[in-house]
């Protein structure tokens, strides 16, 4: 079936020595011209890091030629010096080789000292292939970047499931490469300039020599993010007694997801598909916000892995209290409103950013 | 179908702690476990198998310690298992552990024929990286999919290629991807088999092909730490094993204000 | 139309041949200890199933006789009904009460389930969430994937000892949920205190403390099952101090906090024999009572029923121990349901039940709540964790069936222990009798 030779290691060696590298760089991410929240947020830590090197933000564009543009203009009103572009039809969606030749191409020619990534699905994979392409370092899901007193990006990350922290350095090799889960780092606000055309530069690349190798057949994108994955899950049981308005308010505030006890599935009140617990979804989310669950074990399997775990629960004997960080003893709908109150005035790019059409 | 199953053993995640003298990690009390997305990697293999007929084979570099967990691969079905182990492979970061396993494919293809296939766990538990499978598909110059939820036998025979189904953020594409290639297998796809304690027995005594360094014919200077380009300046345990268990009290608004508090220090963690 | 039906039915004019493979046959009688020939097909069993009180007359009948007729005629999915009841038995044995050839029809289930894990002419009807439950066995050492070194985090503030055979005379054998459940958990809190309470020298293996197996068996997994019991052995019998074959002068005795921990010990750890007595923990309770080891001076006025856990009742023959024990305490006014011993519904978490989904209108437990509401009971008593998840989760279900929030004085499900606890320490708690168990036995951190 296979090819009569099997693949061997291909060593490349260096892009370019660290000496001769300058510039902090950020790939931003976009589908169908809508920037990636996580891209924007890297151009305001991307912005910080230059200034503390006192070296150029560079925000790289790749996409459709009709789609690069949008998110070219988005770049630089968030604060990018230079905006390069590729539009390409070959960089229309997301595929490995295309983007990792692009990529590739530009960070030799124009040797950027560090390079961000969003630590998407299409960001990982991206990644992961470019550093050894570059044969390079490259950090994973960053949870602060910080500049040493050489210098050095210093990427702060958590290992273990979050039990051990660690600071890593990449000194011998160019670019300095990191990935950053959304939501770490806050958006800057965008600002209207005058000459942010001016910074936005189109460049080529070659990607008619390489040979597609992985063929995308077709691509779906829901609304929804889906409960595994998301940062908060906001859990309702049988204290909702139906009513899952505030719920969702707050999942949509905290960009999060719905889901639900094994108790709320059964009464209807929401889609199987959003059960957690035993028989239904295990959720890994930093924070799992248990509203009206009493807590049995059939639920906390579920939450188990959840970084912080909040209660909110009127009956002060629920054994979920036992399994929660923060608990507060009160009626969900006396609790959530000020709550939802605080959250929006007090993170107004949450509520209000742009949303991707479903 | 050759298939070749990258695996692990990771140390339960909420185990491992800080020796606060030496500063190093301390896994000493921890059980191990096989990393929880590799389960995925192996039962996508399995199942492949299972319809389209074949091999498994396991692949890992570790220490003697991971043959256990070899072995336990051999009792939930594979057909063979090969382990990397050479104390230079130490201290690896994810650019040495590619290129590591990359060779390591090498010399499998090399002694017992070529492989069409690479499937790994999305990432491991400890390291969280998620780097190796595209890193891999790099060293090897081959094509990769990533985050793969299902997998259908492509044209078969005729045209060496596979059909996948690949998670993205807010959805998911169907790639069509030559073979041979690396693919990462997403967490949760399927629900892995229990081992078969019958294979178990003959899994004990089953071997386990340990190669080390020039084994596999590696570059000292591209393995282990000599091989790495990141350098752990420092670690510290960032270790909160048990809830915090503290109740808020007072009036709704204060209350909000805490909690707003808590759950954007905890999304910024 | 109607004789055309009746025609159809007379003469499955469309069914193929059925061929009896003789290997298959012998691998059924092999996996069930041949018992799956005893049955003469009256179907008694199916007509006394739990599963015919819950399944309305539109849905599929669960019917246990031919799914051993399917067993007799070899299993192949040919004869095998897709909605068999392999997997949906709570293995609650109230068929085997009634049947005419005492045929031991969980001891048939299981072997059959073990048939299923093992030949590939019926994997595919194992449900793929068991396999899971079964990693978390083997890496986690619990069935609820909970981490090992956690174990022991439910009783960090309660000073208790580890196992002593030199100092001890019982070994509290906690168990996998009422280590872990958050609910559960008050239960063994409860004990700690009683069996404290009436002096009792014991010990418990902290984080060492093994998965008796108890998931393993009741999935039919007979293989891991054996490798447990074989690991569990071996340590047990280290913890005793003595050595393989050699007992001691009094053999210790196992408290478990589940009916289903103390049936796996009992009835399958023959190596323990001599070394260990297990015994439910109501059984002791009862022991402590009789040796006046354990009294209950203070009256708690308690209209109580009680629902034998199938394990321990039908399983073990044990009815009486728990009735001993609620007998002790004064005011407790224990009033039966139609429903009780030998002829007790199941709680529907049996079997494996646990870690399955069952639809709503599908679970005894619903049925069993409604029998003990008309006792008028205020507490429905009951002495085993998986029963109380099931009636709390079934009260919490008939309570918002309305629309209307759960009455706050409704009937609460308590177990045996925590009405001991309750006897004892009733003072001590915020509000007697009607609270909650968690909210009361909070009381006695």
């Amino acid at each position: 079936m296979t090819s009569a030779t099997p693949p061997t290691v291909v060593v490349r060696g260096p892009a370019y020595p660290p000496h001769e590298a300058a510039g902090i760089w950020v790939w931003v991410e976009q589908h169908d011209g809508v920037v990636e929240d996580v891209s924007r947020e890297l151009l305001g830590k991307g912005r910080d890091l230059a200034s503390r090197l006192a070296q150029p933000l560079v925000a790289v564009v790749l996409g459709a030629p009709q789609h690069a543009g949008v998110g070219a203009a988005d770049a630089a009103a968030l604060g990018a010096d230079e905006v390069l572009v590729v539009g390409h039809a070959a960089l229309a969606h997301y595929a490995t080789d295309p983007y990792t030749d692009a990529l590739d191409q530009l960070v030799r020619r124009r040797k950027p000292a560090i390079l961000l990534l969003g630590a998407t699905p299409d960001g990982r994979d991206l990644a992961g292939r470019l550093a050894v392409r570059l044969y390079t370092g490259l950090t994973a899901d960053c949870t602060d970047l910080t500049i040493g007193p050489s210098g050095l990006l210093e990427s702060h990350v958590v290992g273990f499931g979050g039990g051990i922290a660690a600071i890593i350095t990449c000194q011998r090799h160019a670019p300095q490469m990191a990935t950053v889960r959304p939501g770490v780092f806050p958006q800057p606000a965008a600002t209207v300039r005058s000459n942010a055309s001016e910074r936005i530069r189109p460049a080529s690349v070659d990607l008619d020599s390489a040979a597609e190798r992985v063929r995308v057949l077709e691509r779906q994108v829901h609304a929804e993010a889906g409960l595994t994955r998301a940062p908060v899950v906001v859990i309702g049981g049988a204290g909702t007694r139906g009513d899952f308005h505030l719920l969702e308010a707050l999942a949509e505030t905290l960009d999060g997801e719905v889901g639900a006890t094994r108790v709320a599935v059964d009464q209807g009140w929401i889609g199987r598909d959003r059960q957690i617990g035993q028989t239904g979804v295990v959720v890994r989310p930093k924070v799992a916000i248990a509203c009206g669950v009493s807590g049995a074990s059939q639920l906390t399997v579920g939450i188990s892995g959840a970084d912080t775990v909040i209660a909110i629960n009127s009956d002060a004997g629920a054994p979920l209290f036992d399994a929660a960080d923060y608990g507060v003893v009160g009626d969900l709908f006396r609790v959530l409103p000020p709550l939802l109150a605080e959250l929006r005035t007090d993170q107004p790019k949450a509520v209000t950013a742009e949303r991707r059409p479903a | 179908m050759r298939i070749v199953v990258c695996v692990k053993a990771v140390p339960k995640p909420e185990e491992v702690g800080m020796n606060p003298e030496t500063r190093t990690l301390d896994r000493s009390k921890a059980r191990s476990e096989i990393n929880p997305p590799d389960m995925h990697a192996l039962e996508m293999a399995f199942a492949l198998r299972d319809r389209v007929g074949g091999t498994v084979t396991l692949l890992s570099m570790g220490p003697p310690m991971f043959v256990p967990y070899l072995r336990l691969g051999l009792a939930m079905g594979a057909d063979d298992a090969y382990l990397l182990s050479d104390r230079a492979f130490g201290a690896a970061d994810t650019l040495a552990t590619s290129y590591t396993l990359a060779k390591g494919l090498e010399r499998i293809a090399a002694t017992a024929g070529p492989w069409d296939v690479v499937l790994c766990g999305e990432e491991s538990s400890d390291g969280a990286t998620a780097q190796v499978p595209p890193g891999i598909a790099e060293w090897l110059d081959i094509p990769q999919a990533t985050y793969v939820s299902e997998i259908a036998p492509g044209d078969g025979q005729t045209a060496p290629a596979i059909e996948v189904r690949r998670e993205i953020k807010g959805g998911e594409e169907r790639l069509r991807v030559p073979l041979p290639a690396v693919l990462s297998v997403a967490a949760g796809a399927n629900v892995p088999r229990f081992f078969d304690p019958d294979r178990r027995a003959i899994a004990e005594s089953a071997e386990v092909v340990v190669w080390d360094a020039a084994a596999v014919a590696a570059d000292p200077a591209l393995i282990g730490a000599a091989g790495s380009a990141t350098t752990v300046a420092a670690v510290e345990s960032a270790g909160r094993v048990e809830r915090r268990h503290e109740m808020l009290s007072g009036p709704p608004e204060e209350t909000a204000r805490t909690l707003a508090g808590v759950i954007r220090a905890a999304l910024s963690a | 139309m109607a004789t055309e039906t009746r025609e159809t039915r007379a003469m499955p004019e469309t069914r193929e041949p059925i061929t009896l493979d003789d290997a298959r046959w012998q691998k059924v009688l092999d996996a069930t200890g041949g018992w799956a020939a005893a049955c003469y097909q009256c179907g008694v069993c199916s007509g006394v199933c739990p599963w015919g009180r819950v399944r309305g007359p539109d849905a599929p009948p669960v019917s246990v006789r031919h799914m051993v007729r399917s067993a007799q005629l070899g299993l192949g999915a040919d004869v095998m009904p897709a909605d068999a009841p392999l997997w949906l038995c709570t293995t609650c044995r109230l068929c085997e009460v009634r049947c005419p050839r005492g045929v031991p029809v969980t001891d048939v289930v299981l072997g059959l389930r073990e048939l299923a894990w093992k030949e590939p002419w019926l994997q595919e009807r194992v449900p793929p969430a068991l396999a899971g439950v079964l990693w978390d066995v083997h890496f986690d050492g619990n069935p609820w994937g909970q981490p090992p070194s956690r174990r022991a985090a439910w009783a960090r503030d309660l000073g208790l000892a580890a196992f002593n055979p030199a100092a001890h005379e019982a070994l509290y054998y906690v168990g996998c949920t009422a280590a872990y459940d958050t609910r559960a958990q008050h239960v063994a809190r409860a004990l700690v205190n009683v069996l404290q309470t009436a002096g009792v020298a014991f010990g418990t293996l902290g984080e060492q403390e093994p998965c008796c197996g108890d998931a393993a068996h009741s999935f039919g997994h007979k293989g891991y099952f054996g490798e447990l019991i074989e690991t569990n052995t071996r340590l047990l019998l280290e913890k005793a101090g003595v050595s393989e074959g050699s007992k001691p002068e009094k053999p210790f005795t196992l408290v478990t906090t589940s009916p289903h921990c103390f049936d796996v010990f009992a009835n399958h750890y023959p190596r323990l024999a001599g070394v260990f007595r297990p015994l439910h923990y109501t059984q002791y309770l009862a022991e402590l009572i009789d040796s006046g080891r354990l009294t209950f001076p203070t009256p708690l006025p308690m209209r109580v029923t009680f629902h034998d856990p199938c394990v321990l009742g039908r399983g073990n023959g044990e009815y009486e121990a728990p009735r001993r024990v609620l007998a002790a305490i004064p005011g407790v006014d224990l009033v039966e349901m139609t429903e009780n011993r030998e002829g007790a519904l199941c709680c529907g978490g049996g079997g494996g039940r646990m870690w399955l989904e069952t639809p709503i209108e599908d679970r005894f437990g619903q049925v069993r709540v409604r029998q003990a509401d008309q006792t008028g009971a205020a507490v429905l008593a009951t002495a085993c964790p998986y029963c109380i998840s099931c009636l709390e989760d079934a009260i919490k279900i008939e309570a918002s069936k309305d629309g209307t929030p759960p009455d706050p004085d409704g009937m609460k499900v308590l177990d045996i222990a925590e009405v001991a606890w309750l006897a004892l320490f009733a003072d001590q708690a915020p509000a007697a009798g009607r609270e909650r168990a968690a909210r009361v036995s909070g009381g006695a951190r």
